[in-house]
């Protein structure tokens, strides 16, 4: 469910106006999804070589979309923080960031992470995207990538995750009545939905 | 004639004990607080170890060892094994019995480590909380507690059969 429609690319292409949700600043709209009111903003730093944020994203995170998400109870804003151990993680960031400026987040994300295997041996990151994206899809997205604008960006999120001492990924920070809460590691759906339903709780 | 106090036997003992016992304790506390330590209110500690844990078992999971009930039984019951017996042999009681099981497990982490250094798998060893890579240095470092583990046992049993004469019961 993107919050924010796809937008048309220019030759005078700028990244969309970060905003401020609930408290939680430098927030891209085209990579975040739910309602911008939820009670409980999460925060994602995922890097798409990881296999732990693969896991995460095709297991805990498809239930977490389809039960809070989508009923409004959580905002989700994934944030790329791309490890240096892994070769290509920056370059599959830039790809997913242009092809959220696009409306393709949802497919992109799938696609790298269900194909992590493949792209992170030989790097063809724009050959496993072009395998499921129109060409003119393909071609604004290739456009994003040579434009350089995705870099600062990546680099933004990069330092918040910084800030939030986060050294290991995913980690993920829960936002909710004025609290913060960084946890990392992969966390089972039925424990995460226990943690946010008592969250949701709180008064 | 009277042996002294600190002989090479009791001081690898005493290494062993301090050693092993304080490593056990770090490691299993390791894994059940870090590297998430919100700890208030109490559902959120509850998450917070619950999350330790299944980082844990993802670590347990990579050395591809055990099955999947196998790889949940190791992670939820190792760590609090590991705290209890460090507190054991720290204290040093009934050191003859908790000697050999730390040795035990010992010898069976070096030989799970030993196995994914020689199959050249890149994965993290699951020692502590903080990512640590399988490499040689590892390797040695769990060859020299597991030394460590052997000697202190074996020492353990054959300080049991030739009591120090202070703590020997006088011959009537």
């Amino acid at each position: 469910m993107p919050a924010v429609p796809a937008r048309e690319t220019s030759a005078a292409w700028q990244p969309a106006a970060l905003e401020s949700v609930d408290g939680v600043n430098d927030v891209d709209p085209h990579k975040a999804f739910g309602s911008k009111s939820a009670p409980i903003v999460v925060e994602v730093f995922s890097d798409f070589q990881c296999p732990a944020c693969k896991t995460l994203f095709l297991t805990t995170n498809r239930q977490l979309m389809d039960n809070y998400v989508t009923t409004g109870k959580v905002y989700l804003i994934h944030r790329d923080f791309p490890l240096p151990m892994h070769a290509y993680s920056r370059v599959a960031a830039r790809y997913a960031r242009a092809a959220a400026e696009i409306g393709k987040i949802e497919l992109v994300e799938k696609t790298l992470f269900e194909n992590q295997e493949k792209w992170e041996q030989s790097g063809d990151v724009d050959g496993t995207l072009a395998a499921v994206l129109s060409a003119a899809d393909m071609a604004k997205i290739r456009a994003l990538v040579k434009g350089g604008t995705l870099e600062p960006l990546i680099e933004k999120d990069v330092a918040l995750g910084q800030m939030y001492r986060v050294n290991q990924t995913p980690t993920s920070v829960f936002h909710s009545k004025g609290q913060t809460y960084p946890y990392s590691g992969v966390m089972p759906y039925d424990t995460l939905h226990q943690f946010l339903d008592q969250l949701l709780s709180q008064k | 004639m009277q042996s002294s106090p600190l002989n090479f036997r009791r001081v690898i003992i005493w290494i062993g004990r301090l050693v092993l016992g304080c490593i056990f304790i770090y490691a299993g506390y390791a894994k059940i607080f870090l590297p998430n330590r919100n700890l208030w209110p109490f559902f959120i500690l509850k998450f917070s170890i619950s999350m330790n844990l299944s980082n844990f078992a993802t670590q347990v999971e990579a050395f591809k060892l055990l099955p999947a009930w196998g790889v949940q039984f190791v992670a939820h019951a190792l760590p609090f094994t590991e705290i209890i017996l460090g507190l054991l042999v720290l204290i040093g009681w009934r050191l003859r019995i908790w000697a050999p099981v730390l040795t035990a497990i010992m010898l069976g982490f070096f030989a799970v480590v030993l196995r994914a250094y020689l199959l050249h798998m890149d994965i993290n060893c699951g020692c502590f909380a903080t990512p640590q890579p399988i490499n040689l240095q590892k390797v040695l470092e769990d060859a020299a507690l597991s030394g460590l583990a052997l000697l202190m046992t074996i020492f353990a049993f054959k300080e049991a059969r030739q009591p120090h004469p202070w703590s020997a019961p006088e011959k009537a």
